[in-house]
């Protein structure tokens, strides 16, 4: 091909050129043919047209000749000028028409036509017509030949026009046919050349780039690949060879280059990989760290977030089996009861906590260091298991500061053993634990110290409030909340601000000025000397009478708060009252007869009396001394029984003898009194203090004939009443006012009634009968008609004598034993018998050995009391003793040692009852003596002796 | 010859009080408890009245109260005798009206030389 490289040079030019030229010729070609088929149809419309105008042309002027004709012919007949007139007008257009008609005669014939017409139109107008009119008669036979001559001709020729209009469609058909087939034609030609180009295109084009895309696939699928497009082509394929083949060459080169840089890669990449196998080395060492922080973090949690041990503990264990997948493990204090266990029975733990000291346990304490054991499972640890499994044990110590074995940790594992990493990683986290248990220890101990200061505050009486600066309570204890019902426990108290627990106490105070008293004593604290530290209120409902002190408390120089204790002194209050009342009214009361006896004596000494007023005045003084003696002794006895100090030494005693023994003494200073005795009752055992008891009825029998002042009968009667012993003491006297009865037995109350006046007494002495017999359990009360007596009705408990060990009746009741006392000293003798006699003993005393003895043989008593060292000369106390244990007499008659000596083995061994070594309680020798006796008689022989106890001796 | 009058319910103490007085040849009524002593001092007027502190009835207080009221007929001088020695009851005693006190025991001599001191005292003042 050999085209302009302008288009050579690119394919879609070339396809662009060819499908131009292509679409060029075809519009060429068909323009043409359409031209043509124009310019035919424009001949054909020419042709047409002159044709159309020629025949009429021709016919008007046949139609003019023919309206000359008729014209003429009319003439003819009518002879009317006009109508010749006319004809002959018609001749100028009719000679117009033929000369129009001769200039587009195109053919011969037309032109054959056009002189015949120009003849005929001479031959008519110039001769026929002239002649015609000229004649008038003229022929007609030669002009209507030469007429019908003509319009024949001229038909003929009409005739010939029309032949040649349908010949010139036919002709124009013929034409337009040809042009059809001849577009056709080219139709085909175009076609034809269309797919030649599209053949050459896809020749010149698509193989080539088949080829490229086989090549291409050759390429890519790494294969060799040949190029066959000729290289010298110009367009893009060529263009795209020389590409191909360099880009191909250069790929290989490029391959080449890849396959060398793909090494070094490979290299990089194996260092890559080494370095990555480092990293995840390091990686997982981080990763282990980390867990293994997250455990101690879990762990550590675990045992700081409470300060509870078995809390505590339950978490250590918890955790501990966690981070080391244990499947039972357990922790127990070593020093204490504590544990807590993980998989593990109650019997288990038991059996670790009993051998905490011994086994593993033992090697643990002494190396305290880990180690772990390697043992066969025991069959529950097996399972279903029949093949020998093994199960690991790690035995953990828990060391405190000071490296001792503060509790033993063992964790179990089932087939997995311990590594060396978990050992050691065990080991840290039980430092951590070692100290949490620490904290705690701390804690308890803490907590401990604060309970016991808090229990010690607690069991002080007084009510103790620490306070801070700011007045808010810091610490109170018991007492404190039980003086003021600010809250019933101490915890409900403290941290209260002062606003409120001052006025919550000031509510319970009475008078308003406790809460500023309070301030004020707190504010000037420092200034304060000791006495103004502290002040005394009184609170409202319990009338207790409190005491407050106030002390400063510092700390490291600084004021720290204030400490107030409150004391209740309500009782040494009142104590103290009575103390001040007491001492008023006794001193009072002994004004009166030491007023007489000084008055008196003072007068007997300044001024000369008479005899009888002398006499007068020395029985005044007497009777008023004796008046301060007993108002003393009741003082005495009042005191002593108010600070209960009274002793009463409680005995069996029956009432009978003792009440007719004050009746034999009372009876003895008066002579108007009728003293009757009734017994109604034979229980008469009371258990009491004699010498008290006496003194309670002789103030009553007293009382009874000092207000019976006009004499009169006195009853006493005794009788049982609902286990209790009751005495009943009815006078005839003056009888007491009803108001004076419920004062009657207060103590310096007197009865005002002018009768009484000349009665002396204390007004002590029911007090005292009161304060005796509620002592003794019993009451005494008072009935009185004024004027006509009272009877005041003493009662006690009973004493039934089986409860006294005396089993049988008042009158066998051999209540005077008979003892002899053989004693050197007088005085311990005197003691001893009046104790012995107290008890309801006969006493008979003996200071020489002697003499007891021939008394021994004219009555022998029922038992002997016995000292040991005698009078010089005389058979000491083992002779004595030596002596009576061989006389078949006496020998059953049992002996009590009485002695300064300590050989009690030895007297006992020579046969004594009892040895009582001095100084000994008097009453322990009334008790043994009595036991033994009674023990004696209830059997009716002689028992083993009875040692009196270590204990019992003074 | 002047008039006492002796309120005292111990009869040890009136006794001793008036044998005093009846000595010094004074004319002494006696009154053996409050009420007595007002029965007496309502029918006249002595020119010393001797007043027990405590007496039943009523009181020697009460008894100068009732002199100081005019309830009962005013009284020459009055003097009390009281075993309530302390420094504050014998003020009380004196702030209520009483001209003197004597605290017990006292000395017969001793209330002879008040009793003539407050007696003259009395005189020299009506005349």
């Amino acid at each position: 091909m050999k085209l302009n490289p302008y288009i050579t040079k690119s394919l879609s030019r070339q396809v662009v050129s060819l499908m131009t030229g292509c679409i060029i010729l075809f519009i060429a070609g068909t323009g043409i043919l359409f031209y043509h088929l124009q310019s035919l149809h424009a001949e054909y419309i020419q042709h047409r047209q002159s044709i159309v105008e020629k025949q009429l042309l021709v016919d008007d002027i046949l139609d003019q000749y023919h309206s000359v004709f008729l014209n003429m012919t009319a003439y003819n007949v009518f002879n009317k000028e006009g109508l010749k007139e006319q004809a002959i007008g018609q001749e100028a257009s009719i000679r117009g028409e033929i000369e129009e008609f001769k200039s587009i005669a195109s053919t011969r014939e037309d032109r054959v036509i056009s002189s015949r017409l120009e003849r005929f139109s001479d031959y008519y107008f110039n001769d026929a017509l002239p002649s015609f009119l000229a004649s008038q008669n003229i022929s007609d036979t030669q002009i209507t030949t030469h007429v019908s001559d003509f319009r024949s001709q001229i038909k003929s020729y009409l005739g010939k026009l029309s032949e040649m209009r349908d010949d010139n469609v036919k002709d124009l058909t013929k034409e337009q046919s040809v042009l059809q087939g001849l577009f056709v034609g080219l139709v085909l030609i175009f076609l034809f050349f269309f797919l030649f180009i599209v053949r050459s295109i896809v020749k010149n084009i698509g193989r080539p780039l088949a080829e490229f895309s086989m090549a291409a696939n050759e390429i890519a699928a790494g294969r060799e690949a040949v190029i066959s497009v000729n290289e010298h082509r110009k367009d893009e394929l060529g263009v795209l060879s020389i590409a191909f083949k360099k880009m191909l060459s250069s790929v290989q080169e490029k391959e080449q280059e890849l396959m060398a840089h793909n090494e070094e890669l490979m290299a990089q990449q194996d260092e890559l990989h080494a370095q990555q196998n480092e990293l995840q080395v390091t990686l997982g060492i981080i990763r282990d760290n980390e867990r293994k922080l997250t455990r101690r973090n879990e762990l550590i949690n675990g045992i700081s977030s409470t300060l509870d041990k078995s809390e505590v503990l339950k978490s250590i264990v918890f955790n501990m089996s966690n981070i080391i997948s244990a499947d039972r493990g357990m922790i127990a204090l070593v020093h204490e009861d504590a544990s807590s266990s993980f998989g593990i029975s109650d019997n288990g733990v038991q059996q670790f906590r009993d051998n905490i000291h011994s086994g593993l346990n033992f090697r643990l304490l002494q190396e305290k260091k880990a180690f772990t054991i390697r043992r066969e499972q025991l069959d529950a640890e097996k399972g279903y298991h029949e093949n020998t499994n093994y199960s690991y044990d790690l035995y953990l110590p828990v060391l405190s500061t000071f490296q001792e074995v503060d509790a033993i940790m063992v964790y179990s594992r089932y087939g997995t053993s311990f590594t060396d990493q978990e050992v050691e990683e065990c080991e840290t986290l039980a430092k951590q634990i070692a100290t949490s248990l620490d904290k705690i220890k701390l804690y308890e101990q803490t907590e401990g110290n604060r309970k016991l200061n808090q229990d010690i505050l607690n069991t002080i009486k007084e009510g103790i409030q620490l306070i801070d600066q700011d007045g808010k309570v810091v610490q109170v204890n018991q007492p404190f909340c039980d003086i003021f019902k600010t809250g019933s426990t101490p915890e409900q108290v403290i941290d209260l601000p002062w606003d409120k627990w001052s006025a919550e106490m000031s509510f319970q105070v009475e008078g308003d000025t406790f809460s500023r008293s309070l301030d004020e004593a707190i504010q000037h604290l420092e200034e304060a000397d000791h006495e103004q530290r502290s002040f005394i209120f009184k609170k409202k409902e319990t009338n207790q009478v409190i005491k407050v002190y106030f002390e400063a408390l510092r700390y490291r120089e600084v004021g720290f708060g204030t400490i107030l204790v409150y004391r209740d002194i309500t009782k040494e209050y009142e104590v103290d009252q009575m103390k001040s009342e007491f001492v008023s009214t006794v001193s009072h009361e002994l004004r009166t007869p030491l007023a007489s006896v000084l008055g008196f004596t003072e007068l007997m000494l300044n001024k000369p009396l008479k005899p009888e007023r002398q006499t007068k005045y020395l029985q005044t003084i007497y009777n008023e001394a004796k008046r301060l003696t007993a108002l003393i002794n009741d003082f005495l006895d009042v005191q002593k029984m108010e600070s209960g100090k009274q002793v009463y030494e409680k005995k069996y005693v029956d009432i009978l003898p003792l009440l007719q023994k004050v009746i034999e003494h009372l009876e003895i200073n008066t002579e108007h009194h009728d003293i009757q005795l009734q017994i109604e009752t034979s229980d008469l055992l009371i258990l009491g203090d004699r010498i008290k008891i006496e003194q309670a009825f002789t103030n009553l029998l007293s009382n009874s004939i000092k207000y019976s002042p006009y004499g009169g009968r006195i009853v006493v009667r005794i009788y049982s009443r609902n286990d209790m012993l009751v005495i009943d003491i009815e006078d005839e006297g003056l009888g007491i006012p009803k108001e004076s009865l419920p004062h009657l037995f207060q103590k310096f109350y007197r009865v005002d009634n002018s009768d009484r006046r000349r009665i002396g007494g204390t007004g002590l002495g029911l007090a005292i009968v009161d304060e005796i017999i509620k002592s003794h359990g019993g009451q005494v009360t008072v009935v009185s008609h004024y004027g006509k007596g009272s009877t005041f009705t003493i009662s006690l408990p009973s004493v039934t004598q089986k409860e006294a060990g005396l089993n049988h009746d008042r009158q066998s009741m051999k209540l005077s034993y008979e003892i002899m006392v053989i004693e050197d000293d007088i005085n311990l003798a005197e003691l001893l018998k009046y104790e012995l006699m107290d008890s309801g003993f006969h006493v008979n005393y003996f200071n020489s050995g002697r003499r007891a003895f021939e008394e021994l043989k004219k009555s022998p008593p029922d038992a002997i009391v016995l000292d040991i060292l005698l009078e010089e000369g005389e058979m000491d106390g083992w002779g004595i003793l030596r002596e009576l244990k061989v006389s078949a007499g006496f020998k059953e008659i049992p002996v009590f040692i009485s002695t300064a000596l300590d050989e009690r083995e030895k007297g006992l061994s020579l046969g004594a009852k009892d040895y009582l070594v001095k100084p000994y309680k008097p009453s322990q020798l009334s008790k043994v003596i009595m036991h033994t006796l009674l023990s004696n008689s209830k059997k009716g022989q002689i028992l083993i002796p009875h040692s009196c106890e270590e204990g019992d001796r003074v | 010859m002047k008039r006492i009058l002796l309120a005292e319910d111990e009869e040890v103490l009136r006794m001793l009080v008036v044998d005093t007085l009846e000595d010094e040849a004074y004319e002494v009524d006696e009154a053996a408890d409050g009420l007595e002593a007002v029965q007496l001092l309502n029918s006249r007027t002595y020119d010393l009245v001797i007043l027990d502190y405590m007496m039943p009835g009523y009181t020697g207080l009460e008894i100068i109260e009732k002199i100081q009221s005019s309830e009962i007929k005013a009284q020459g001088k009055i003097l009390m005798l009281s075993a309530k020695s302390q420094q504050f009851e014998q003020e009380r005693i004196l702030e209520a009206g009483a001209d003197y006190f004597m605290a017990k025991p006292f000395s017969p001599l001793k209330l002879i030389e008040k009793i003539e001191v407050i007696l003259h005292e009395a005189e020299s003042i009506h005349y």
